[in-house]
């Protein structure tokens, strides 16, 4: 068909073959487009993401497995093993559980921090690698997360003031969808929701101030207790932080807790992920602090357990979904109330981020994009299962009010990760790697192998100019003053950004009036 | 094999690659599926026209509320039959790309919703449009009560000039405030 296409065209054969590689593997590309003909763009939107997240996670886990776990495989076959490298004991083989807890064999294998050897080979320093990686991942997580957020942005209006208005309803009329049933759906949905505004701008008129109040008074309340309620687990989890169970409660938390806000139906997005902040910081907190006191191998340990999350964390996206779908049908049955199941595209993408911000654990167990890649595979195929169960799927509703909640939104997006990052930076540069296991031992911190290595360079000549660079802008002051620097001039750029919205809006006001 | 005048010309390739916000591959998948659409003795003929018949049996296009109108806009028939040939076909495909501007966007949905072809929304377009959106079923409609109140709405909050219609500037200030027209405005073979 296509092909023949190509076949017919009156070119020469090379250039012939130009085109038809240039149609690069393009995964899942026929479901995304019955996707996108049944459900439209946001929903769209969200598995785009989803694949891109795949995409990301694979191309990490190949620079990881290239630069630094081959070079260890490598090493552990050539004949002059040191007893440096820790070599799996006599007593311990592969059991089923292990993929489940993560401990135990796997404690041995690769998959952890621990067992990576601080031995340079054939001119291939170790330290070095890990470190560098490590720190190149972090830095296109980064970015890439943001170009991400800045696109689904765009795409994905989540509020403005004026959204709300019939003329933009009728304007914004989603032309990709080409199921006829879909679309006869979008077109009684769109009824109604006219038929709501109209009663609505009618009925604006009418709310007194008491009401009003009553409406104040019923979100603090409701504000009040998600905030409480976020603080309880935090507090739950800091105490029993020791024990298996910590994953399986957190995670458990992160499933019900949104159900429970669903029911209040208000602030629910940020509430979701004000909760999952708060645990991820008692955690990291939790390992700086108390964890560096218990002797060997304590990163092996973090790595574990941050190997136990992402599991539990995909058992229970997975049983979410089902969950959630079955609920669902069954509330519309008994309580037509609830209304007719949707697809929230803005709580799983928050969902997809949480996921991949779990993904900083990447210092302490290096293959742990290998579980991402699997969970975000399987997920694709759940949400796609998902999504066209609930077939009665609506267009979400636009929930947000407030103008402000764009900006949340962005905000959210980054705070977990850079928490995240930040956590990193301050144990590499502080915290002493624990002296028996993992490629840094031996050092006073992770971060003095770069130390090491500029000492090393000082010989060679030719790299004189790295050495000044080190010393003089990265080791002193200027540093600090560079990065205040930076970040002046964003805040800067972001006020005059707000600036202009101010005018557009008054010289917008004048037109009209 | 040969070289018929139903196959793109490496010429015209490149040339409608200039003239559209089309990619190379879009522009033979194009070409392909407006191929399958002719009859076979129009398949010879270069400016063949696919009646608008045939172009609405088109799976992007067939459950879409608005495809005669599309037809009629992108039409360049002198019998405003709403017939296509290939280069009006493209034109379709280019303003519904992902890389069309918002500017190509607003001024084709503009000429869409305009029913009457007069250069403005008046009241009966906007009725016209509103039902085209809501549905048939009489359940599904608004009623006449409901429908002038949605009118008198729209009309105020989108007519700066207070002239009672909506014109082209209007309409894209409008379009300008609503982040998810250009992601919705898409069609994609």
């Amino acid at each position: 068909d296509r092909i023949q296409a190509i076949r017919d065209l009156p070119m020469s054969f090379k250039e012939k073959k130009h085109i038809s590689t240039k149609q690069t593997l393009k995964l899942w590309q026929g479901a995304m487009k019955s996707i996108g003909g049944k459900f439209g763009t946001s929903v769209l939107t969200y598995f785009v993401f989803l694949k891109w997240l795949l995409m990301f996670n694979i191309f990490s886990f190949l620079v990881n497995f290239g630069f630094v776990t081959i070079p260890l495989l490598v090493y552990k076959q050539t004949p002059n093993i040191s007893q440096n490298v820790n070599n799996v004991p006599q007593n311990v083989t592969f059991r089923g559980l292990e993929i489940l807890t993560g401990a135990g064999y796997f404690k041995y294998t690769v998959m952890y921090y621990g067992s990576y050897s601080n031995e340079s080979l054939v001119g291939y320093n170790m330290q070095l690698a890990y470190f560098f990686t490590i720190a190149v991942y972090m830095v296109l997580c980064g970015i890439s997360l943001i170009f991400m957020a800045v696109n689904f942005k765009d795409n994905y209006v989540l509020a403005d003031s004026a959204s709300n208005s019939a003329w933009q309803l009728l304007c914004t009329w989603d032309f990709s969808v080409t199921n006829e049933k879909a679309v006869k759906q979008r077109r009684n949905n769109l009824c109604v929701q006219l038929k709501e505004s109209l009663s609505e701008m009618a009925q604006q008129e009418r709310i007194t101030v008491s009401e009003k109040l009553k409406h104040y008074g019923i979100n603090f309340g409701c504000w009040l207790l998600s905030t409480s309620l976020a603080f309880g687990c935090a507090a739950s989890i800091y105490y029993e932080a020791k024990t298996l169970l910590v994953p399986f409660v957190v995670s458990l938390i992160n499933l019900v807790i949104p159900l429970f806000y669903s029911l209040f139906n208000k602030f629910e997005h940020y509430s979701n992920v004000f909760l999952k902040m708060s645990i991820l910081s008692v955690l990291c907190y939790y390992w700086m602090s108390k964890v560096p006191a218990k002797g060997s191998g304590w990163e092996s340990m973090v790595g574990q357990s941050l190997y136990r999350l992402v599991l539990f964390d995909f058992l229970f996206l997975m049983l979410g979904s089902f969950f959630g779908e079955f609920l669902s049908v069954i509330g519309t049955k008994l309580i037509p109330r609830m209304g007719v199941p949707e697809f929230d595209v803005a709580r799983n993408v928050l969902e997809l981020i949480y996921s991949q911000t779990l993904a900083i654990g990447i210092y302490f167990s290096p293959l742990l994009p290998a579980m991402q890649i699997l969970k975000f595979f399987i997920l694709f195929y759940l949400k796609k299962s998902q999504v066209s169960l609930t077939h009665n799927c609506q267009p979400p509703r636009r929930s947000g009010r407030a103008a402000q909640m764009q900006t949340i939104f962005i905000f959210l997006l980054f705070f977990p990760f850079f928490v995240g990052a930040l956590s990193i930076v301050a144990y590499t540069a502080w915290l002493t790697p624990s002296k028996s296991c993992g490629p840094f031992r031996g050092l006073n911190n992770s971060f003095s192998a770069v130390d090491v290595w500029i000492g090393d360079l000082k010989n060679i000549t030719g790299s004189q100019w790295v050495v000044e660079i080190y010393n003089n802008v990265i080791r002193s002051e200027i540093f600090y003053f560079l990065i205040t620097l930076i970040i002046v001039i964003i805040y800067i750029l972001w006020q005059v950004t707000n600036g202009r919205k101010e005018l557009i809006r008054r010289l917008r006001q004048q037109i009209v009036n | 094999m040969g070289t018929t005048a139903s196959q793109l010309s490496k010429e015209s390739l490149s040339e409608y690659q200039e003239l559209t916000f089309l990619t190379k591959q879009e522009i033979l998948l194009a070409h392909k599926r407006f191929t399958e659409l002719l009859e076979k003795h129009e398949k010879q003929q270069i400016d063949a026209r696919a009646p608008m018949g045939r172009i609405t049996t088109l799976p992007e296009l067939k459950s879409n509320p608005f495809k005669e109108r599309i037809c009629q806009v992108f039409s360049t028939s002198e019998q405003k039959d709403g017939s296509l040939t290939f280069e009006d076909f493209l034109d379709l495909l280019s303003a519904f790309s992902d890389s069309a501007t918002l500017e190509i966007k607003s001024h084709y949905a503009f000429r869409i919703f305009d029913f009457d072809d007069d250069g403005t929304l008046d009241c009966a377009d906007l009725e016209k449009l509103v039902n085209c959106l809501t549905g048939e079923t009489n359940d599904a409609k608004l009623s006449s009560t409901e429908m002038k109140q949605l009118i008198s709405n729209i009309l105020e909050e989108s007519d700066i000039d207070k002239d009672g219609t909506v014109n082209l500037s209007e309409f894209q200030h409008v379009i300008s405030r609503s982040p998810d027209f250009v992601s919705s405005f898409k069609i994609v073979l």
